[in-house]
């Protein structure tokens, strides 16, 4: 069963079509509220600006490349996004937060957990994959990080100085070899 | 085979093969569970790392405007330096000893409770059933209407004495509208019994005594709330403040 996708929603799409009146609006209602909670446990102004932008543009990713679709609020997705992703930065420079649980979360709903938690897992797995990226030869590498910067492929087999046919042919057995890494992994 | 498999979901996806081959790995994607989970992978694995590695010029964009944004929204409030006329000092002084009595007087003992006070909410609507009674009350109890949420909860509770979570809405409803004594009865029963709402109850009851600076009560309310409790974290830290 899939679930409705929330009006909300059009936020994730001004942030793919950079909508800087809407993106504006994300600022105004969210903004405060998150630095409040970073001023709060140990941070700075800075501190917060820089987890609010880290939020945005993880959902702008999950959106444009994991076909995001918001099933909940998106004001509580965010504040749990940011929340979570400071107390992760507190954990690192070995700080205990103020806030030491959720507790204040209590009254969202499962969906925007849910959400949440995905998207962190999907940022954790793409730096897993890019990891296993980096072992691969060079010309394997070279190959991949050319052909997925969005440019038509002739264009890339052209750059390369290649035929688009080696291209193809060197592309998917250099992503096989990817593949095989992560697998092997995994297991 | 398996690694074969893999290679070819590559060979598939990066149109690698000619049609026949093409039709013939659709023709197995129809009922080899294995391949379609390679196929799965393969594209998440594939949008993963471009979203690692694209030079994404909307991502660039949408920084630009992030970036001007946070100066606007994130800016530290720089302290302005005034120099003091002579006439602002004389002022300057009487207002320090002004901040000073108030800070004697400390009219804002009660924020306290404004910053503990967790209004609880109700949430009882099952997807796609039929409004009850219930679902009513909760709707008023969470616009805050207590005293419209008070008449449709005593209703319920009259019904059904023995529902924990009406009577502690009911409790609250009652404290929110000054009928603090009868709340505090219903809640301190429910204390007593054995329901999920006991420490909620507990609670509940530590914020009307916080709302009257009644700090004894207050605290005697709080300690009776146990580790291991949803409200322990939060009544350990208003434990400390007062």
């Amino acid at each position: 069963m899939t679930k409705k996708v929330h009006e909300d929603q059009r936020y994730v799409t001004a942030l793919l079509n950079n909508n800087v009146a809407l993106v504006n609006e994300i600022y105004k209602k969210s903004a405060g509220k998150v630095k409040s909670f970073v001023l709060f446990n140990n941070g700075s102004a800075d501190d917060a600006a820089d987890i609010f932008q880290e939020a945005l543009v993880d959902i702008y990713n999950q959106a444009k490349y994991k076909n995001l679709q918001l099933t909940c609020p998106f004001e509580p997705f965010l504040l749990l996004v940011c929340k979570r992703k400071w107390l992760n930065e507190l954990k690192k420079r070995s700080i205990s937060p103020v806030t030491k649980s959720e507790d204040d979360l209590l009254h969202i709903g499962e969906d925007t957990f849910e959400q949440a938690e995905v998207l962190a897992q999907q940022k954790e797995q793409a730096a897993l994959f890019l990891k296993a990226f980096e072992k691969l030869g060079e010309r394997c590498k070279e190959i991949i990080r050319w052909s997925m910067q969005g440019e038509a492929q002739e264009k890339v087999a052209e750059t390369l100085g290649v035929t688009y046919g080696y291209l193809r042919k060197k592309k998917s057995e250099c992503m096989a070899s990817l593949v095989k890494l992560i697998d092997r992994k995994n297991d | 085979m398996t690694e074969d498999k893999i290679l070819w979901t590559a060979q598939y996806v990066e149109g690698d093969l000619n049609e026949a081959e093409c039709l013939e790995f659709e023709n197995l994607l129809t009922h080899d569970e294995e391949l379609k989970q390679y196929l799965a992978d393969y594209y998440d694995i594939h949008s993963s790392l471009q979203m690692e590695l694209a030079n994404d010029d909307g991502r660039n964009k949408l920084l630009d405007t992030l970036q001007a944004l946070n100066q606007e929204h994130f800016a530290a409030e720089q302290p302005k330096v005034v120099k003091l006329s002579s006439y602002l000092r004389w002022v300057s002084s009487a207002a320090a000893v002004l901040v000073l009595g108030i800070l004697i007087w400390a009219p804002w003992k009660g924020d306290l409770y404004e910053q503990f006070n967790t209004e609880p909410r109700m949430n009882v609507t099952e997807r796609g059933a039929e409004q009850t009674d219930l679902d009513k009350a909760s709707v008023l109890f969470n616009d805050k209407k207590y005293s419209e949420a008070k008449a449709a909860l005593g209703k319920l509770n009259a019904a059904d004495p023995q529902n924990a979570m009406v009577a502690y809405y009911y409790g609250v409803s009652l404290i929110e509208t000054n009928e603090v004594a009868k709340g505090r009865l219903l809640l301190e029963d429910l204390f007593k019994g054995e329901s999920v709402y006991r420490y909620d109850a507990a609670y509940a009851m530590a914020m009307s005594y916080l709302k009257e600076d009644q700090k004894t009560d207050t605290k005697f309310w709080l300690e009776k709330i146990p580790d291991g409790a949803v409200q322990y974290e939060k009544a350990q830290e208003l434990l400390k403040k007062l």
